[in-house]
């Protein structure tokens, strides 16, 4: 069994011209609970989409579950759990009807996590699907994922529609159900605050190619930002210095690995930190997706301190 | 003894569970011998993944500061932190440190300074 419930190598999805999916590397450990991240048309419902033998790859090769995709995608389905990104399932079935027809194709099916789920997300089961709120649809959805039981859940934008109490409590649910009994979700998310809270890998894909995948907690430790004060401050920008934002004789840097070294390199050359802060995921996100744009330069991070002598 | 996490902070949430709860016991809120949630509960109270609760957990039994029974739950430890008193002086000596420094850039006196650590110390009640 390998230690990953995803595994893309090079995995390629293009449409004529367009590159949806460009040699994508995804390590889903097992038992993770994995934010997938990206802006709009970055790749990832194609991504999500292609791991579900929806869409044929161009290129490259996946495996989920130690199975391959698409070859094997039958038994994937069996241990696998997915709500897609479009949040539809039979219009004129109410909830409680759609619970008795799912039941039947999964083994690990559980009526008492759904009936659970049921309560917690404040479901209304006796309604038609067509006349629930995108709320509603959304959660009712969640149920018939959670409900099966599967190892390995997929949901691409889970949160779509939800209210803060309901995400809240889909957040437990998602951490007492899942996340500890070892099984992995697999989540993508715009809502960068909700996954900062519960994942503890993501992955950050922007033009079909994964800029960043590392443990949360790893990337909060390797992203820094420094507020510095003096004469002669180093403006060269390289592989560790990702930004140097100058107001007159303050400066703004955000570093990346070693920002202790650093600040001590900066205090022997005579300057004052003012402020020595780690980046949240938000934060990084932005940085690191910024910089695929070609005419931003050295203004990433965008404070208004930034923007303001250029603009 | 509720726990607060924020991860808008950018400080990993494994730290800031484990400063949590050093501060707390340093406070005498949490005293020897007491229970602490389990990984599970922890986790769904505060909506985070129990990987990173695990990690805190682990980090301060192997700082001695909590100790887990296999099948019986966390613990505050006996005698909180069992170690050398020069293996104490060591970790303190990079805080320490950092306040002259910081306080020497502020253009602080050294009094100004040590009255800094007096004031804190009072306000934990002075536990010693």
């Amino acid at each position: 069994m390998s230690e990953f419930a995803i595994l893309t190598d090079g995995l390629m999805k293009h449409y004529s011209e367009t590159r949806a999916v460009d040699g994508l590397h995804l390590h889903v450990p097992r038992g993770s609970l994995y934010g997938f991240l990206g802006r709009n048309g970055a790749g990832k419902t194609t991504t999500i989409r292609t791991l579900m033998g929806l869409l044929r790859p161009t290129g490259g090769s996946a495996r989920m579950l130690d199975m391959r995709v698409p070859e094997e995608q039958i038994a994937i389905l069996q241990r696998t759990a997915y709500v897609s990104e479009k949040k539809t399932l039979p219009s004129s079935m109410t909830g409680a009807q759609l619970v008795r027809f799912n039941r039947p194709y999964y083994r690990s099916w559980s009526d008492a996590s759904a009936a659970k789920c049921a309560q917690r997300l404040e479901i209304p089961m006796d309604q038609q699907f067509k006349r629930l709120s995108l709320g509603n649809r959304t959660k009712l959805c969640l149920l018939m994922a959670l409900a099966q039981g599967a190892e390995l859940l997929i949901l691409d934008e889970p949160t779509l529609g939800l209210d803060p109490v309901i995400m809240d409590e889909l957040l437990k649910l998602l951490i007492e159900d899942y996340a500890v009994e070892g099984r992995t979700v697999f989540l993508s998310s715009h809502r960068l605050a909700e996954v900062e809270r519960v994942a503890d890998w993501v992955g950050i894909i922007d033009h079909g190619k994964l800029l960043l995948e590392a443990r949360l907690d790893d990337i909060r430790t390797e992203y820094c930002r420094i507020n510095a004060s003096g004469n002669a401050l180093p403006v060269n920008i390289g592989p560790q210095i990702l930004s140097a934002v100058f107001s007159g004789s303050l400066c703004e840097y955000v570093v990346r690995n070693d920002a202790d070294n650093f600040v001590a390199e900066l205090r022997s050359q005579g300057a004052t930190i003012l402020d020595v802060s780690p980046l949240n995921l938000g934060e990084v996100f932005l940085l690191l997706v910024r910089k695929e744009e070609p005419c931003t330069s050295g203004n990433v991070g965008a404070t208004p301190a930034a923007l303001s002598p250029s603009t | 003894m509720q726990l607060h996490v924020s991860p808008a902070t950018g400080v990993p949430l494994y730290l800031q569970i484990e400063s949590q709860l050093k501060h707390a016991i340093a406070a005498g809120a949490l005293k020897q011998g007491d229970t602490l949630p389990s990984v599970r509960k922890l986790a769904a109270d505060l909506r985070i993944n129990p990987n990173t609760v695990a990690r805190a957990y682990q980090n301060l039994e192997r700082d001695g500061v909590i100790r887990t029974v296999p099948g019986g739950g966390t613990f505050v430890a006996d005698n909180v932190p069992g170690l050398l008193k020069s293996e104490k002086l060591k970790r303190l000596k990079p805080f320490a440190l950092q306040l002259a420094v910081e306080g020497t850039q502020l253009r602080l006196s050294r009094d100004e300074i040590l009255k800094q650590v007096h004031v804190a110390l009072d306000e934990l009640g002075e536990r010693s």
